[in-house]
């Protein structure tokens, strides 16, 4: 194994079309039109010396190393900043050159300190390669002269670090936070001499400042400058694996760089195509919870949970599991027991999970955290177009010219991909965002949101029906699309239905507490603005419309056109690394991998066949109706592979009471997490490090997951499902994770062509991926749609029965933050704590000032389901009325005050919105003080408990 | 009857009493019971003269100069019009030596008219060159400009019609006129006087650029060093958009943009930044401000004197102003003597004229009546010349052939007690500290090379440490991104090449100084 | 009525509610298809249940669908 190396070709790739021939160094070469020389030189293998270039950000033209002559042009022009013309003749080495080539060297190391043999980046820098490259023999100067080398390191980022004696000012850091981030916390103060890469405002530190770790300055200093604390630590890592990332639904690719069996950095892969060599903090850095000192490495049971845990072989644990199940299904029936996929493990994981469940319990109650978040767009995407799934790659936003962001919250969520959004947003793209709360995509550097509506949470189909109306009664469809793409008498019914003048923006407007003329303008930009872009998130689907959402998103992109080409679309932003994946690979109860209902007789004979199980054609529980079924005594025993089904689910007690009727619960997990305390085998897991497999993320692309560590807890996860099918007398043989997609290719027709082959060698691929689209589908629904013609449906508003009254006048909406993901199992047990260490509620001035809250006190939060507390934040982010916390931490558990309402066709819970009162209060409620202690109780671990 | 008398109102004259002149003009003509009319002009150019205060007769305009406030009652002595007898008269101003010798075109009015009158603008042939434009079309009037070879007065000297040209035919839903009205040079003042004394002059050079190539905004660049400027140009605007010469309905307006004390925002793609809000900081190019300017769009950006010259060119034709001149050099450069020099001021000329000529004759020698021992031309970046290159024709090519340069026509003059080591030393350091900071040739080598010439001053190890100074500026010149560390060579080198002696000799110690 | 019942009865009218609006095809037929395809064979079994013991809270159209389904096997 060795380290993946990545060409840096200077300058960004040119995207014309037309070439143009030039000769360099003598050796005739055709590049792009637009193409730097420098990236020219690349090309033919000449590497033109450079310092302030690099391939991910716009050519700038500083460091004066890269100049070159051009025949019958004077001067020394920079290769970096000039572009290729037709005939061109370069030379990139004369006398002339290399002479002024070393006189800036001989400045540069002038002011540089002369520690190479101790400095992090020995070995791993660009300066010292240049200053070899040159040939810089003696600095004349001395070093005597005025310097920055007394400059104090700023190591406030927990994670890397800031040594401005070492900075040779090339800015490269300050233009990948503007260009690729797209935050603009970096700037150079001073001028001349002076100039320094300063964070922020004069005084601010990194932490301090605007910075979001996002590490693209890191990845693109060329010196120790800006150098990884882990780097700096263990020293330069001496082979790499490429592998994806297990947070958020972007999937990014990255170079997993170790020493041996300790990784010491994680660097974004530029060759990755979702993420192009971005990152955001949690990929980048937040890793550490893989080492952290409360995962475990054993498994473990107990007869109950009063008891502490005892650590076990894997064999007794995997056998107690069985045995447990096999007891359940002969005391309560075969429909007794079921099984949770999460959306954080692989592809193959989840797809044996369900296979288990339906080939080993013989039932189908097997569902998966996409229930509560993403089950909508499955239902509401396959409804309208056909298949449940987006509609574009990421890379399509490129094309937007009106882009649409609507209960979603990219840059805290999905930065990496927001960064992509805001990047085209920069370059003239409009936006309209529909979202409760001002989020920070509204108003960013150099950009602004042309149209906000804040609408009141719940009324999300109000306004698209709104939306709508503008869009019909205006003239302003695309009847052309229509007429070809799309049911011509649904699209009539629905037409008339949205022109009714309940859907006026007038109407809605009173209702949903948004001016009618922003929704008429926004109608009309999302309709006339050229390729209008849809993105979306759980602020659509988590709702007890959400589904209805979703076909009114869907309906709207039909009826303008907005479907099938690039730079438009309907895509959803999906939470976790896995969402899509885990619904494709059939985690849902009622249908099979590729989303077939599992009352198709064909396509159950096909699996069954295959699997050599007979396999049961009725639906089985999603979620909510297990914990249902839990209380009223039908369902006994749950198998939860890596989701804290206790923390991420609504209306916590009942979720409590669920697990507390239950007679055998087993957690999968790498923490004793909350749905831990109340189980009673626990079967300790594997990270994302110590696995092979694969994760789909939300633009349908499949991604490999490569180990690069052996499983620390001894098995990798699907090894552990393995193991629980043979003990349940349900052998699965396979030696690997390929031999699991090479099954799921067989079985499932969008899957067809994908096989581990494939992957090594296209990187990705995004499914369909068949006979028809062998390389995959990047764009789907060009020319026609996957269900034949478009299928307007009408989306009724049904006010959700989530009021506000006088005991609860206030609506709580949820949301996430950027620096922790979805529970927070990971992210808490990371640095990034430094950022978010607690859930906060957000609050309106006014709101606060008639409850006599002022910032930073406790508060009371609670609804009709529960109550819990935590610490008041005032802005005016949130509308009056509006109050808004995030759910990563389980001292706060937000989801003790959310409802058991939710979506109507897939029950997705409505997080969204829950009716509370905000009251003043002096600290925790006693529901947290005892839940705390019921959880402390609960993991406690016997043999520890014996040694200490 | 009234008599006007004319009071300059030039910032070169106000800093030497021409308002307090202009007091004491109307308090004693009260109270002798005069009726006189004051009439605020711009500056002739006759800097030794000011304030120059000029009173109408019957045989046209008598200067006095330089007047004090104190002078004023004895002016008065013969009632009016002041009597030519007085010992600071100096007779006609058109027949003073040095005005009389110069070729006013673009200073033709200058001095003359009350800035902020545009009757008076328009009496003294005022928007006859955007009449002519209109008739000619856009093209025609780019090619007028092209054919007239105005090249770029700012320093670079790039002709002015092609870069019209090139903006003429891009296209684009914006374009912009930029006017380069940053003007830092040591030594220069044209563009000021111009903004002061005319200001309406530049408003027509601009609309006839924006008719030319179809822009419909303009943008006065002026740095904040120039207060006086900044009002006259902004109270000149209001006049010409309340005449309808500006905005809507000529589908052009100027909006006034001050700086913030950079040198190199002198320097046309940093002015751009600067005008975009961001840092003063240079851009790479291309691509160029032609094709992507201001806010990305095509741009002229043009100094100030070149888009003055403009009107004067469209209304008396371009043949008119292409006969004068040398070579390539075409038309008339308004060379401004300043440093040590006895008639320091405005002259305007054709192309041609030598160093010596300009120097001794014009400009009559030192102030301080010792040998002139070297002439800076073109601002601090120019060459320092020895009087052994005076006969080098004031010509842009002339001077690139010895390594000198035009610039925007600054002639700073010394006499023999100048320490050639210090001024290299100060080229070194005035570049250190307007260094932007982007390239590292400038940012570094700018520290670098002053410290190095402190050691050659001390004496320390000469002969490496000049070797030294000459690779830097190898490095400078061919490395740097723009013209700020790119010409520091020239005053550094010529410096050393030329007058060597200052550069081997043994110093005294410092406290000894 | 049990807690369950009640929540089954509330999703039922729910599932109603989005369907009856529809102006293509039969919505209660609808409502009968969706129940049958996401409702595990207790719950059916429970609504259809409900409906026998008289089905109050059942919206109309709700009601004719429950009365469609199929009793499941299980």
């Amino acid at each position: 194994m060795s380290l993946v190396q990545e060409i840096d070709y200077g300058t960004p790739a040119s995207k014309s079309t037309q070439t143009v021939t030039l000769t360099i160094d003598g050796n005739p070469v055709t590049v792009s039109a637009g193409t730097s020389i420098m990236r020219a030189a690349m090309d033919a293998g000449i590497q033109v010396p450079k310092l302030c270039a690099t391939d991910s950000v716009d050519a700038f033209g500083s460091c004066r190393l890269c100049l070159v002559e051009i025949a019958g042009r004077a001067g020394t022009p920079a290769s970096c900043t000039t572009p290729v013309a037709a005939g061109m003749v370069v030379s990139t080495q004369t006398e002339r050159l290399k002479q002024v080539r070393k006189g800036v060297m001989e400045l540069y190391i002038s002011d540089h300190p002369l520690d190479c043999l101790t400095c992090a980046a020995n070995g791993d820098c660009e300066l010292q390669d240049m200053a070899g490259a040159v040939g810089l023999r003696d600095v004349r100067y001395g070093y005597e002269g005025e310097n920055h080398l007394k400059l104090e390191k700023d190591e406030s980022n927990p994670y890397f670090t800031f040594d401005a004696s070492k900075c040779i000012v090339c800015s490269r850091c300050v233009r990948a936070c503007e260009e690729v981030q797209g935050t603009f916390a970096l700037t150079i103060q001073g001028r001349g001499f002076d100039s320094k890469v300063s964070a922020g405002a004069f005084g601010d530190d990194f932490l301090s400042s605007e910075c979001v770790s996002c590490g693209a300055c890191v990845q693109a200093c060329p010196t120790a400058t800006l150098s990884e604390k882990s780097l700096i630590e263990i020293g330069q890592p001496e082979h790499s694996v490429v592998t994806t990332c297990a947070y958020c639904g972007v999937g990014c690719s990255f170079k997993a760089e170790m020493r041996g069996e300790e990784l010491v950095r994680m660097v974004p892969y530029k060759e990755g195509k979702a993420n192009h060599g971005h990152s955001c903090v949690k990929g980048r850095f937040a890793w550490g919870y893989a080492n952290h000192k409360e995962r475990i490495l054993k498994p473990m049971i107990r007869e109950s949970i009063e008891q502490p845990w005892r650590e076990v072989s894997w064999q007794v644990a995997i056998d107690r599991v069985a045995s447990e199940f096999k007891r359940l299904q002969g005391k309560h029936g075969r429909l007794a027991i079921g099984g949770i996929t999460s959306s954080r493990c692989t592809n193959e994981e989840t797809y044996l999970v369900q296979k288990l469940v339906r080939g080993g319990f013989g039932n189908n109650n097997v569902d998966t955290c996409a229930r509560v978040c993403h089950s909508p767009t499955g239902y509401g995407l396959k409804t309208t177009f056909g298949t449940s799934a987006g509609t574009q790659d990421f890379d399509s936003v490129d094309q937007s010219d009106v882009i649409m962001v609507i209960g979603a919250n990219p840059t805290d969520a999905h930065p990496v991909f927001a960064s992509r959004m805001k990047k085209r947003l920069r370059a003239g793209a409009k936006l309209i965002v529909i979202d409760p709360r001002r989020t920070d995509i509204v108003r960013m550097p150099h950009i602004e949101a042309d149209y906000h509506l804040p609408l009141r949470p719940g009324t999300n189909a109000a306004i698209l029906n709104a939306l709508a109306h503008t869009i019909v009664t205006e003239g302003l469809v695309d009847e052309a699309f229509v007429r070809e793409f799309c049911d011509r008498d649904a699209f009539e019914h629905w037409a008339s239905f949205v022109s009714e003048p309940q859907n006026s923006p007038e109407t809605v407007g009173l209702v949903a507490g948004v001016s009618p003329a922003a929704i008429r303008g926004a109608a009309r930009l999302y309709a006339t603005g050229g390729n209008g872009a849809i993105y979306y998130g759980l602020g659509v689907t988590e709702h007890s419309q959400g589904t209805t959402a979703v076909m009114a998103l869907a309906n709207l992109a039909m009826a303008t056109g907005n479907l099938g080409k690039r730079g438009v679309g309907v895509n959803p932003l999906r939470g976790q690394n896995n969402v899509q994946g885990a619904c494709d690979m059939g985690s849902f109860p009622h249908e099979l991998t590729g989303y077939r209902h599992i009352s198709d007789d064909a396509t159950r004979t096909m699996f069954e066949k295959l699997w050599g199980r007979p396999l049961d054609a009725e639906p089985g529980l999603r979620i909510p109706n297990m914990f249902d079924a839990a209380i009223d005594g039908t369902f006994k025993g749950l198998y939860v592979q890596g989701e804290d089904i206790l923390q991420s689910d609504p209306n916590t007690e009942h979720v409590v009471r669920a697990l507390a009727a239950m007679e055998c619960v087993v957690v999968q997990d790498l923490f004793l997490n909350e749905t831990a305390n109340y189980a009673h085998v626990f079967l300790p897991g594997s990270t994302f490090l110590e696995k092979d497999g694969t994760f789909t993320n939300a633009e349908r692309r499949i991604n490999r997951v490569r180990k690069v560590m052996t499983p620390k807890n001894g098995m990798a996860d699907w090894e552990i499902t393995l193991a629980i099918a043979k003990a349940m007398g349900f052998e699965m043989p396979y030696s690997h994770p390929s031999e699991i997609m090479d099954e799921i290719a067989k079985l499932t027709p969008t899957f067809a062509g994908v096989s581990y082959e494939l992957l090594d060698k296209e990187g990705s691929v995004q499914w369909p991926c068949n006979e028809k689209a062998p390389l995959g589908t990047p764009i789907m629904h060009i020319g026609g749609f996957a269900r034949g013609k478009g299928n307007f449906m009408i989306t009724e508003y049904v006010p959700t029965d989530e009021r506000t009254g006088p005991r609860f006048p206030l609506l709580l909406t949820t949301g996430r933050i950027l620096s922790q993901y979805n529970v927070g199992a990971q992210t808490r047990r990371t640095d990034n704590v430094v950022w978010h260490q607690e859930d906060v509620l957000e609050i309106h001035p006014h709101d606060a000032e008639q409850r006599g809250i002022r910032d930073g006190d406790w508060v009371k939060l609670d609804s009709r389901a529960g109550g819990t507390a935590l610490h008041a934040r005032i802005t005016d982010r949130v509308a009056p009325g509006v109050v808004y916390t995030t759910f990563h931490h389980p001292d706060t558990q937000a989801n003790v005050v959310t409802t058991e309402y939710s979506d109507w066709a897939t029950n997705c819970p409505e997080y969204k919105v829950t009716a509370v009162q905000v009251s003043p209060s002096n600290g925790p409620s006693e529901w947290q003080k005892e839940y705390a202690e019921q959880a402390d109780h609960s993991r406690r671990i016997a043999t520890k408990v014996a040694a200490e | 009857m009234t008599t006007r008398i004319f009071v300059p109102r030039d910032a070169a004259a106000r800093a030497v009493g021409a308002d307090r002149v202009a007091a004491a003009l109307e308090s004693e003509a009260k109270r002798l019971g005069l009726s006189i009319q004051l009439v605020r002009t711009g500056s002739r150019g006759l800097f030794w003269l000011e304030p120059m205060i000029e009173v109408e007769t019957p045989g046209g305009r008598i200067a006095f100069g330089p007047v004090t406030a104190k002078d004023v009652p004895g002016l008065f002595t013969g009632g009016l019009p002041l009597s030519a007898a007085h010992p600071l008269c100096v007779g006609r101003p058109e027949d003073i030596p040095f005005l009389k010798r110069q070729t006013r075109i673009t200073f033709a009015r200058c001095g003359i008219v009350d800035p902020l009158s545009l009757a008076d603008y328009r009496a003294h042939g005022g928007y006859r060159g955007l009449e002519r434009a209109k008739s000619l079309g856009a093209a025609g009037t780019v090619e007028e400009v092209v054919k007239s070879g105005l090249r770029g007065r700012g320093g670079a000297g790039f002709p002015t019609g092609i870069k019209w040209k090139t903006v003429a035919d891009t296209t684009a839903d914006q374009k912009y006129i930029v006017c380069n009205a940053d003007e830092g040079d040591s030594g220069t003042y044209a563009d000021r006087m111009i903004m002061e004394g005319d200001p309406f002059l530049l408003i027509e050079g601009m609309t006839i650029a924006g008719f030319a190539v179809g822009a419909t905004k303009g943008y006065v660049y002026i740095r904040s060093e120039y207060p006086d400027a900044i009002r006259v140009m902004a109270r000149a605007i209001m006049l010409a958009e309340a005449e309808g010469l500006l905005g809507a309905e000529v589908k052009f307006d100027i909006e006034i943009r001050v700086g913030a004390g950079a040198y190199v925002c002198g320097e046309e793609t940093s002015l751009l930044e600067s005008l975009e809000g961001k840092r003063g900081q240079v851009r790479a190019k291309p691509p160029l401000p032609a094709h992507k300017g201001l806010f990305g769009k095509p741009t002229v950006i043009n100094n100030l004197i070149s888009l003055a010259t403009v009107p004067a060119i469209l209304a008396d034709g371009a043949k008119h102003y292409a006969d004068l001149g040398m070579g390539r050099s075409r038309g008339t450069m308004p060379i401004q003597l300043a440093g040590n020099v006895k008639h320091g001021g405005l002259f305007e000329a054709a192309f041609g004229l030598t160093l010596g000529e300009i120097v001794d004759d014009i400009g009559g020698g030192t102030a301080s009546g010792r040998p002139v021992r070297a002439v800076q031309v073109g601002g601090p970046l120019g060459a320092y010349f020895p009087r052994a290159l005076f006969d080098t024709p004031f010509d842009y090519e002339a001077f690139t052939a010895r390594d000198g340069l035009v610039g925007h026509g600054g002639v700073v003059v010394f006499d023999d007690t100048v320490d050639m080591a210090k001024q290299a030393r100060f080229a070194l350091e005035f570049c250190a500290i307007e260094s932007c900071g982007k390239c590292t040739p400038c940012r570094i080598g700018s520290v670098r090379g002053t410290e190095t010439m402190d050691k050659i001053i001390r004496g320390e190890r000469t002969a490496a440490n000049l070797a030294l100074i000459t690779d830097l500026c190898q490095t400078l010149k061919f490395g740097s991104l723009c013209a700020l560390g790119g010409f520091t060579p020239y005053p550094v080198m010529s410096a050393i090449n030329h007058f060597p002696e200052d550069f081997n000799r043994p110093r005294l110690s410092a406290a000894a100084e | 009525m049990s807690r369950t019942v009640d929540k089954l009865v509330m999703m039922a009218n729910q599932i109603g509610k989005f369907f009856v609006p529809q102006r293509d095809g039969d919505p209660v037929a609808a409502i009968a298809d969706h129940l049958q395809k996401f409702w595990d064979p207790r719950m059916r079994a429970g609504i259809i249940a409900h409906l026998a013991a008289g089905g109050a809270g059942l919206d109309g159209p709700v009601r004719e669908a429950v009365g469609r389904l199929k009793k499941p096997s299980a």
